[in-house]
C-alpha cells in the first residue's frame, strides 16, 4: 500500500512520455474516437513551445463560460489550461477566455480582432456554430465571419498563430430540433478554406453518448453537475490529445 | 392483374417526373430526420444540390402543366384564383406544423436542465417573447429549423399566380426569372427573418428553379429533345463534372483526417457555395442531373408502370399532400430518434415513415385530393382499369 503513491506518478509520467497510455484503464482523451483526435501540424504552437511559453486564446459561446459545471474553474477552457499545461511542462501554458452565452461567430470575430494584437496568441481555439444552428442564422454569414477573421489573423500574425475550430456540443435534443448537420458541414468548409483545423466536439460527444461513457442529457438530476464537470474535463483531455498530436506533427 | 396502388396512378403523364418527385419527397423525409442513418446516402452527400432542388423544380413542372391548361381554358383570374387557394392551404398547413413543432420544442426544453443547454435553448424564442414569436410566425418571419421549405413554396407559388400570363411566353418568363435571381443574388436582397438576418431559403432566388420547371412542363417533349439533344461527349463531360463535385463533397467530409488536401482556392470557392441563395453551382448540378436522367431513363421504361415503382410514382403524383404530411411524419421520426437511435428504431422510423408516405399518397389519390381537382378537366376521365 505504501508504495502505490510513489508508483502512480511514475506510471503517469511514463504514459505521458509514451504518448499512448498503456498503464491507464482508458485510452487518452477519455476514450474519444482516435480519428477525432488526429490533428494536422500546428507550426505556431510548436515554435512557441520550443521557446517555453504557449499563449492560447479561447473564444466561444456558452460552454466556454459554464454549461452546468460546478464552478468556472471546471469549464473546458480552464481545464485545458491545467491538463495541457501539465503535459507540456516545463513550458508554460496561458489560456485566456472570451465570449459568452448567445454570442455568434460575428461577435467572436470582433473579439479576435480586438484581442489578437494584445495577446499575440499562438493558438486560437474558436468554439462556434451552436448559436447559429439554434437560431437558424444564415450559414453563409458564419462562413464569411470565420474566413474574414482568420484571414485578418493570418495577415497580422502569419504562421505564428494556429486556429482550431470547435463545433457544437452533441445532444439528442439539439440534433432532433436543429439542422446541425448543415452548420457542421459549413464549418468544415470554412476551416478548409481558411487553413484552420476542426476539433469535432460533436463527433466525440456523440461517441461518448453512444458508448454510454458520458451522457449529460440522460444523467439523473442529482448527478448533473458532476457529469457536466466530468464532461468538460474529458473535453479538455481530448482537446489536449488533439493539440499534442498537432505538436508532434509540427516537429521538424 | 394490376395491384391496387397501380390502379390509382393517373395515366397520360410522364411517369418519370412522378417517380423522381416521389424519390425527392422520400429524401426530404430522410433529410428532415437527423440521426437517421439513411441520411448518409441521400443526394446531398454526393452532389452540390439535394432533394430540395429536385422538389422545387418538379413542383414547377407539375404546376406548369396543371395551371397552364387551366389558364388556357378559363383565363388568368380563374387560374390565379386556384393558385392562391393552394397558397392558402399551404399557409394553414405551415401554421399547423409550426404550432406542433413549437409546442414540442418548448416542452422538451422545459424538461431539460436549463444550465446544461445554455445556447441550445435559444431554439425556443417562445420562452422569452411568446406573443412576438407568434406574430412573427404568422408573418413567416420566424421559421424554426426544418420548417423552411414550406414558406419558400408559399412565396414562390404566390409569385407564380402573378406571373401566370407569362406562361405563354416562356422566353419572357425565364428572362424575368433570371433577372430577379441575379438581382437578388448580386444585391443580397432577401425577405427578412426575425431570429436571423434573412430566410434560410431566399424565395427571390429559388423562384428561378420553379420557373425553369414551369417552362419544361409546358414545352412539347419532342421540342425539348430537339433543343437539348443528346451528345455523348457532353454527357461524359456532365458525368465527369458531377463526379468531380461528388469527390469534392466527400473530401470535405473526410479529407482533413486522411490528408486529402483540397487546394485552398478550391476550398474558398467551395465554402462560397450557398444554399440560401441557390448558388449557380447548385443550379447547374440539378440541371445537369435532370438532363442526364431525362435522356438516360426512357419515358417508356417498363418498370415505371410496375409495382415496384408504383408507390414512389403515386407519391410524386400526390406531391403536395405527401410533402405536407411528410414534414409532420419527419417530426414524429425525430421524436423517435431523440429517444433512441439504435438499429431497431432506425429500421422502424424508415419503414413506418415510407409506409405512411405511401399511405398518404393512396388516400389522397383515392379521395381525389391532389391533381384530380387541378387536372380533372385537363385529362379525359380515365377508367382506372385502363391503367397499363
Amino acid at each position: 500500500m505504501s508504495r502505490r503513491p510513489r508508483l502512480l506518478p511514475a506510471l503517469l509520467l511514463g504514459a505521458t512520455l509514451l504518448g499512448a497510455g498503456p498503464a491507464r484503464a482508458e485510452p487518452p482523451g477519455c476514450a474519444a474516437p482516435s480519428e477525432a483526435l488526429e490533428a494536422a501540424a500546428l507550426p505556431g504552437a510548436t515554435t512557441a513551445l520550443t521557446r517555453g511559453a504557449l499563449r492560447v486564446l479561447v473564444v466561444g459561446s456558452a460552454s466556454t463560460r459554464g454549461g452546468g459545471t460546478s464552478s468556472p474553474a471546471a469549464t473546458w477552457p480552464e481545464r485545458l489550461d491545467k491538463v495541457l499545461g501539465a503535459r507540456v511542462a516545463p513550458a508554460a501554458v496561458q489560456v485566456s477566455v472570451f465570449g459568452g452565452r448567445g454570442t455568434t461567430a460575428a461577435d467572436h470575430a470582433r473579439i479576435i480582432a480586438e484581442q489578437a494584437p494584445l495577446l499575440r496568441p499562438h493558438l486560437v481555439i474558436w468554439q462556434l456554430g451552436t448559436v447559429e444552428a439554434a437560431r437558424g442564422l444564415p450559414p453563409d454569414d458564419m462562413v464569411e465571419a470565420v474566413q474574414e477573421a482568420i484571414g485578418r489573423l493570418r495577415a497580422a500574425r502569419g504562421e505564428r498563430t494556429d486556429v482550431v475550430l470547435v463545433d457544437p456540443q452533441f445532444s439528442r435534443f439539439f440534433r432532433a430540433n436543429a439542422d446541425v448537420e448543415t452548420y457542421r458541414d459549413q464549418l468544415r468548409l470554412a476551416a478548409m478554406a481558411s487553413g484552420a483545423q476542426i476539433f469535432s466536439r460533436w463527433t466525440i460527444m456523440r461517441h461518448w453518448t453512444e458508448t454510454e461513457r458520458l451522457d449529460l442529457e440522460r444523467a439523473p438530476r442529482a448527478q448533473r453537475v458532476a457529469v457536466a464537470d466530468e464532461l468538460h474535463d474529458c473535453l479538455a483531455r481530448a482537446l489536449t490529445e488533439f493539440v499534442l498530436d498537432g505538436l508532434q506533427r509540427g516537429r521538424p | 392483374m394490376p395491384s391496387p396502388i397501380v390502379s390509382l396512378i393517373r395515366p397520360g403523364r410522364d411517369l418519370r417526373v412522378d417517380f423522381i418527385r416521389g424519390l425527392a419527397l422520400w429524401f426530404i423525409f430522410i433529410d428532415h430526420t437527423p440521426g437517421n442513418l439513411l441520411g448518409r446516402v441521400t443526394l446531398r452527400n454526393v452532389a452540390f444540390c439535394d432533394a430540395t432542388e429536385g422538389f422545387v423544380l418538379l413542383a414547377g413542372f407539375a404546376a406548369g402543366i396543371a395551371y397552364g391548361r387551366l389558364l388556357e381554358r378559363e383565363g388568368w383570374l380563374h387560374a390565379a384564383g386556384r393558385v392562391v387557394g393552394r397558397v392558402g392551404t399551404l399557409y394553414v398547413a405551415h401554421i399547423f406544423l409550426f404550432v406542433v413543432f413549437t409546442a414540442q420544442v418548448g416542452f422538451t426544453a422545459a424538461t431539460l436542465d436549463q444550465a446544461a443547454y445554455l445556447d441550445e435553448l435559444q431554439l425556443d424564442p417562445f420562452g422569452a417573447e411568446p406573443y412576438r414569436a407568434l406574430l412573427e410566425a404568422l408573418l413567416l418571419r420566424y421559421q424554426p429549423a426544418f420548417l423552411d421549405i414550406l414558406p419558400l413554396y408559399i412565396v414562390v407559388l404566390a409569385m407564380f399566380a402573378v406571373a401566370l400570363p407569362l406562361i405563354r411566353r416562356p422566353g419572357w418568363l425565364l428572362g424575368a426569372s433570371v433577372a430577379l435571381y441575379a438581382v437578388a443574388r448580386l444585391l443580397d436582397i432577401a425577405p427578412p427573418s426575425w431570429t436571423g438576418s434573412a430566410w434560410f431559403f431566399n424565395p427571390l432566388a429559388w423562384q428561378l428553379l420553379f420557373a425553369i420547371g414551369v417552362v419544361l412542363g409546358r414545352v412539347e417533349p419532342a421540342a425539348l429533345a430537339r433543343r437539348f439533344p443528346w451528345h455523348r461527349w457532353l454527357a461524359v463531360l456532365a458525368v465527369l463534372l458531377l463526379l468531380a463535385g461528388a469527390a469534392l463533397r466527400i473530401a470535405g467530409w473526410f479529407g482533413a483526417q486522411r490528408g486529402w488536401d483540397v487546394p485552398e482556392w478550391l476550398a474558398i470557392w467551395l465554402a462560397g457555395v450557398d444554399k440560401t441563395g441557390l448558388h449557380p453551382a447548385r443550379l447547374v448540378s440539378v440541371l445537369l442531373i435532370t438532363w442526364l436522367v431525362a435522356h438516360l431513363l426512357p419515358r417508356s421504361a417498363g418498370w415505371l408502370t410496375g409495382r415496384i415503382a408504383a408507390p414512389l410514382v403515386l407519391m410524386g403524383q400526390q406531391g403536395l399532400a405527401v410533402f405536407c404530411c411528410g414534414i409532420f411524419l419527419s417530426f414524429l421520426g425525430r421524436l423517435a430518434l431523440e429517444q433512441a437511435s439504435g438499429g431497431l428504431v432506425q429500421v422502424g422510423v424508415n419503414v413506418l415513415g415510407l409506409l405512411a408516405l405511401v399511405a398518404i399518397a393512396v388516400i389522397s389519390a383515392w379521395y381525389g385530393g391532389d391533381g384530380r381537382r387541378s387536372g380533372k378537366s385537363a385529362l379525359p376521365p380515365a377508367p382506372h382499369a385502363a391503367t397499363p
